[in-house]
């Protein structure tokens, strides 16, 4: 169920993507960094499911709050002429590695169990 | 029920961020490879090239329909004598006006900023005020067409100094600049290399001249628009 849904949010917005205008080329930059945020969050989703404590209301807020709040950072620093999106660029990123590294570390002990428990059955 | 909500809202996500993704890609393909620090920046440069690229096209259209026009004049008068004559003047006097490619013996004059020394003064940089002082002696001389960096100098045209460049007919050149000129090719290189003469001056001064004669020259045509506003014909 939920597979499908994620198939069919990823198709349609494919779809929608291709045959919507282009936005203007300045506020790209506020895209590129809320896509980032959003991305972040799909991998803390990701990681919490693993290990057991998701939370659908933390997910959904964190999705939408972390892209939000890093427009606005964004704009701010446009503001204030720091490039306080490097900073946000810099969290995210990081965080996605992090949560990288723990969802390889749960398949690759999954996958090592599962060799172990096969080796020795065989024996 | 609660799995189909966590479904949905999911699914919602998931749109919002693929839809996201596409569209980003989408504009930077579509934008030019240029990188800037600042998302402004990118903006300006990026309306620019788009102004650029829609002027481009609107000029090809022009020059197109130009050629239609030419085409259907001669069609027309090639039985009259009298629209056959006047056909020759009006190609004369664009001729005079710069709004045709010329060709013809002349010389080819360029003036380069001289950066060899490690302290680059003003003195050692060409200003608008040299190419200015430059056109004006060319003419002097009896140039008959002149063009610096492929801008063709017409009675319209201004040089004049943006920062680190020179702006002609509004258009940003740099150094070197490369004057051609036709015209009386001797009379045209004796005049303007004597000694005191305003190129004469500039070697002085250190900037990098070189004047050589050519026998086949091609001067481009003004490619802007020459347009009166307030000038009305007298009678």
């Amino acid at each position: 169920m939920i597979f499908i849904a994620i198939l069919i949010g990823c198709v349609v917005g494919i779809i929608a993507g291709m045959y919507a205008p282009i936005i203007p080329y300045s506020l790209s930059g506020y895209l590129a960094i809320s896509i980032v945020a959003a991305l972040d969050s799909v991998f803390g989703g990701i990681t919490s499911v693993l290990k057991g404590n998701f939370d659908l209301k933390i997910f959904v807020s964190g999705f939408f709050g972390n892209a939000i709040l890093s427009i606005l950072l964004t704009y701010l620093g446009e503001k204030l002429n720091v490039d306080i999106y490097l900073a946000a660029i810099v969290v995210f990123v990081g965080r996605m590695f992090t949560n990288l590294a723990i969802i390889r570390r749960y398949y690759i002990d999954k996958w090592t169990n599962k060799k172990q428990k096969i080796e020795e059955e065989n024996k | 029920m609660k799995k189909k909500q966590i479904a949905i809202t999911i699914g919602i996500m998931c749109f919002i961020l693929t839809l996201g993704i596409v569209l980003q890609i989408n504009t930077i393909k579509d934008a030019v490879k240029t990188v800037g620090q600042k998302t402004s920046d990118n903006g300006l440069r990026d309306e620019v090239l788009k102004w650029k690229e829609k002027y481009d096209n609107t000029y090809e259209q022009l020059e197109k329909a130009e050629k239609e026009l030419e085409k259907e004049r001669q069609a027309s008068t090639s039985t009259d004598e009298s629209s056959l004559e006047k056909q020759e003047r009006l190609k004369e006097l664009n001729t005079y006006l710069g709004l045709t490619d010329v060709t013809g013996p002349g010389i080819i004059i360029t003036v380069q900023d001289n950066t060899s020394s490690k302290f680059v003064s003003a003195k050692d940089l060409v200003h608008d005020g040299d190419l200015r002082a430059l056109v004006n002696e060319i003419k002097n001389v009896g140039a008959e067409a002149i063009s610096i960096n492929n801008q063709r100098i017409v009675q319209s045209t201004t040089i004049s100094c943006a920062g680190a460049i020179v702006q002609i007919n509004d258009e940003s050149i740099g150094s070197p600049f490369i004057i051609k000129v036709i015209g009386d090719q001797t009379n045209l290189y004796y005049n303007l290399t004597r000694p005191g003469s305003y190129i004469n001056r500039l070697e002085e001064d250190g900037i990098i001249v070189d004047v050589k004669k050519s026998d086949d020259i091609t001067i481009e045509k003004y490619n802007g628009v020459l347009t009166n506003k307030y000038i009305e014909n007298v009678g």
